[in-house]
């Protein structure tokens, strides 16, 4: 289990190199083309070296599907940047208080798949 | 006459230049100089021909064969040192400790997933993809040197 996980990590590493090898922006512009290229690449050596040390199967599956997921968003909109995704709809919170619980709660319940390596709000 | 038109092409041709690889070049350099050139005015033309575009840089002066604007041909030394030059500009290798036999895990501490950065590096460098079953097992300079003779078909 673990070695097969491994092997699919590894294979999903060199894909996105090789997507950020080829890559050609949609405006068209080099210098766009060349600045996403760069961002793939750093992207993808933050994030993987970030979730290196997991070694809990159910959240290695979780990574693995991200980056797919991710993969797959890319390359359909031509757009590496991860896609925004609005809050849910419930208002904000003070810092303390159950109602932050709750609002914790279902913001990490709405925070999509591709999303997950990301902690921001 | 000919044959000192034709020493002057491998002289021309032995002096270091910093272009790798020469573009439309047709350097009609024969194999066997011993020849008869029939036609002294077009050796002339060629010799100042390839004096003025430029020559490329072949591995010995000796070693004389057409390239009709293809690459210098590979031997084990121009792949030991093209792979060598990588890995000492990647960032994570420190160039002192390395060398040719060094792992990359073991003696150069890197992990799996600077391997395959540095697998990527090459094939960027050679031109040519290399799968991923292949890949996982060259773990030392040594290693990538061998795979890419076997799959360039250069012997020595």
């Amino acid at each position: 289990m673990a070695v097969s996980s491994r092997s699919t990590v590894l294979s999903l590493y060199i894909r996105v190199f090789r997507i950020a090898r080829a890559w050609q922006a949609q405006t068209g512009a080099a210098s766009d083309s060349e600045a996403e290229r760069r961002y793939i690449e750093q992207e993808a050596r933050s994030l993987f070296r970030q979730n290196q040390p997991l070694t809990d199967p159910e959240s290695i599956r979780r990574c693995i599907e991200e980056c797919e997921a991710r993969i797959e968003i890319g390359l359909h909109y031509r757009n590496p940047y991860p896609r925004a995704t609005y809050l849910p709809p419930l208002g904000l919170a003070t810092q303390r208080g159950r109602r932050l619980r709750a609002q914790q709660r279902l913001r990490k319940q709405a925070k999509p798949v591709y999303l997950q390596s990301h902690d921001d709000t | 006459m000919a044959a000192r038109v034709l020493q002057q092409c491998v002289r021309s041709l032995g002096r270091p230049s910093l272009r790798l690889c020469p573009v439309n070049l047709a350097l009609r350099a024969a194999v066997a100089p011993a020849v008869p050139v029939h036609r002294p005015f077009s050796s002339a033309a060629d010799s100042r021909r390839t004096r003025w575009l430029g020559q490329s840089r072949i591995s010995s002066v000796g070693l004389l064969c057409r390239q009709y604007g293809d690459l210098p041909p590979l031997t084990l030394e121009t792949i030991k040192d093209r792979v060598l030059y990588v890995l000492k500009l990647y960032d994570k290798i420190n160039p002192e400790k390395l060398q040719v036999t060094s792992h990359f895990m073991k003696d150069l501490g890197l992990d799996s997933l600077d391997q395959v950065e540095i697998i990527m590096a090459m094939e960027d460098e050679f031109g040519f993809e290399i799968p991923d079953a292949e890949a996982e097992k060259l773990m030392t300079p040594e290693e990538i040197v061998q795979y890419i003779a076997d799959k360039k078909d250069v012997y020595e």
